[in-house]
């Protein structure tokens, strides 16, 4: 699904130059479950932003199911973002004093679906992550677990290939970042490919994967044996 | 592609959120469109007002007398009006290559004379003029007749009476047709009713208008020549047959008078052609100052959408960023804003509309203006302030549009 050979990322600040990502190669089957781990600084937060398209790679090459996506346009990687990934932030990101299933609905909005037809998807999303009830509901209203929900429903809204959280339970506290992750466990069991940022070792725990981080390089990949 | 309708909900959406913010810019669109309107309506009106009031003198109207200012000693010993009626016959003659529509000689009593019906008194003009006289200052009938050659031919008391002069010899629903009244000296016959006329706006701003056009009487030039005992035309009133020619057929006319009397006089000439000309440029200076002064408020208000719109993107970075990681494209992002820019300045051209038609109300009740709306300025208000919107709008929106999605997503 997701395969990644020879990544190079640098930036650029004045005459400084900061290498991020250093000759990744990586691949994601479909359905895996991925937890990158890595200290501030190790590029996990860069390495998730090329997977989901919103980075662009100086060298190497990134293919998301077969589609050579490094060279790609901005429209190209706001087309790919749109239909075939998902975003999970750890901050929410949910569109202030808009309610719970329009946020929802907009990644469909820039699909170009009918107002009718992203009304009813977007309930049908909110139902499926527990928050029928919640739906007029804006985000001030809402807990910070079920404005994750919100999110994580927004993010499956266009059936995307691949689910792409960066540190989704960083502003949780313990027991509801568990019950999110309750959620990405249920994505994973239906067969979705997520991969995940995280700092913390319970949270990585649940992933099937494990991919660590140090300056721009991987230094351990290792996939749990089945519990 | 998204629906139009889409786009726009979006943009009333997030404008919804910000209703104070919203409120204020609209205001000041409005503020500005609606002091465009204010100043088209009202220079619309003050032109339409100056010009039917010239036009109580005929806009074709041309007037030549004798230079009095010229004192020479020479000169000083010359007498008389320097026209005649023997003068008038060779004019009438020489109309179609003089390029004259209408001609009149006027001859005037200037003792401030005053018309009386028995025990009743009023201040008059007494006009001696010939037939065509009220085709060449547009008067109106009321009622009656014209005068009529006949009445020129045979030197007939026969008169035009405007309705002041009317309204103080007789009482109301008395017919003054036919009747008699004094004026100086003589009687004079009432043979027509003359319409009144406003110059009410003329004689406000000055001496121009200062002759009041409801108090005259107008008598065959010919009868008031038999009254005073002499031959003299105090002045020729014409209407020119070409506009544009007005001042060539004066030229002419003055020629024409001075070689018929040898050169001894000269001759002043006026046409309402030239006064036209200079109203004209005053009232569109008039016009311009206050354009350019409602086009800064406009401006004003476009740099009060440019100043939102930038608060609005940076208030909405993160939203931005967000849009974009769920596939806005850059072009979605600046339509958004675009959008929203354009809503607010074309709701403020409404309000605007709205606002400056009631001021324009006030200011037609308070001072007299005929209200003129036109239907170009209220179409090119509404264009206009949506181009400020557009305008204001761009820069901000093009900001946001390039923000890269991970900056913009990282934003507080």
């Amino acid at each position: 699904m997701i395969a990644l050979r020879g990544v190079t990322k640098t930036y650029r600040s004045g005459q400084l130059v900061v290498p991020v990502l250093h000759g990744i190669e990586l691949a994601v089957a479909a359905g895996e479950f991925v937890a990158i781990m890595g200290a501030s600084g190790s590029g996990k937060s860069t390495l998730l932003n090329v997977i989901g398209c919103l980075d662009t790679i100086d060298a190497g090459e990134y293919a998301l199911d077969g589609e050579n996506v490094s060279v790609l346009d901005d429209d190209g990687l706001a087309r790919v973002r749109g239909a075939r990934i998902g975003f999970v932030f750890q901050g929410f990101n949910l569109i202030a004093r808009t309610s719970a299933v329009r946020n929802v609905a907009l990644p469909m909005l820039y699909a170009g679906i009918g107002a009718e037809a992203r009304r009813t998807r977007a309930l049908d999303m909110l139902e499926r992550v527990g928050l029928a009830d919640r739906a007029e509901h804006v985000p001030t209203e809402l807990s910070g677990g079920q404005q994750q929900r919100v999110a994580i429903a927004r993010a499956l809204v266009n059936d995307p290939d691949v689910i792409v959280a960066d540190e989704p339970t960083g502003s949780l506290d313990s027991a509801t970042g568990h019950e999110i992750m309750n959620v990405f466990d249920q994505l994973h069991a239906a067969g979705r490919t997520v991969v995940m940022v995280t700092h913390e070792d319970d949270i990585a725990a649940r992933a099937a994967r494990i991919v660590r981080l140090q300056d721009g390089r991987i230094v351990d990949d290792r996939t749990a044996s089945v519990a | 592609m998204i629906a139009l309708t889409d786009r726009f909900g979006q943009a009333v959406a997030a404008l919804r959120d910000n209703r104070l913010r919203t409120a204020l810019s609209v205001l000041g669109i409005a503020i500005g469109i609606a002091a465009v309107m204010i100043v088209s309506t009202i220079s619309r009106g003050g032109n339409h007002l100056v010009f039917s009031e010239l036009q109580t003198f005929g806009l074709n109207s041309a007037w030549i007398y004798r230079d009095w200012d010229n004192d020479s000693p020479l000169e000083r010993r010359r007498e008389g009006s320097g026209i005649d009626s023997r003068d008038i016959a060779a004019l009438q003659a020489a109309r179609g290559e003089l390029g004259i529509r209408h001609l009149s000689p006027i001859v005037q009593d200037y003792g401030e004379p005053s018309a009386r019906r028995g025990g009743r008194f009023a201040n008059v003009q007494l006009i001696g003029a010939s037939v065509a006289y009220p085709d060449i200052v547009n008067d109106t009938l009321l009622g009656g007749r014209r005068l009529m050659h006949h009445d020129v031919a045979q030197r007939l008391p026969a008169a035009l009476v405007a309705p002041e002069v009317i309204a103080k010899l007789f009482d109301d629903g008395e017919d003054p047709l036919g009747r008699t009244i004094e004026v100086g000296e003589r009687r004079v016959r009432i043979v027509g009713l003359l319409a009144g006329k406003s110059r009410d706006f003329l004689s406000s701003i000055g001496s121009a208008g200062g002759q009041n056009a409801n108090d005259r009487i107008v008598v065959p030039w010919t009868w008031l020549q038999r009254v005073r005992g002499d031959r003299a035309v105090d002045h020729l009133h014409i209407a020119v047959e070409d506009f544009d020619r007005a001042g060539q057929t004066a030229d002419g006319i003055a020629q024409l008078l001075a070689r018929r009397h040898d050169g001894l006089f000269n001759y002043t000439r006026e046409t309402m052609a030239t006064y036209i000309a200079t109203t004209d440029s005053i009232l569109s200076g008039v016009a311009i100052v206050g354009t350019i002064a409602a086009s800064v408020s406009l401006l004003v208000g476009g740099m009060g959408i440019m100043n939102m719109m930038g608060i609005a993107v940076l208030e909405r970075t993160r939203e931005i960023g967000l849009r974009r990681a769920v596939g806005a494209r850059r072009r979605d992002i600046l339509w958004q804003f675009l959008i929203e820019a354009a809503l607010i300045s074309l709701v403020g051209g409404l309000l605007g509309l709205a606002i400056g038609a009631v001021i324009s109300l006030i200011v037609v009740w308070l001072t007299g203006f005929p209200l003129l709306p036109s239907v170009p300025i209220i179409v090119g208000a509404l264009l206009v302030s949506v181009l400020v919107g557009v305008l204001s709008g761009l820069l901000p929106a093009r900001r946001a549009a390039k923000l890269e999605p991970v900056i913009a997503l990282r934003a507080d």
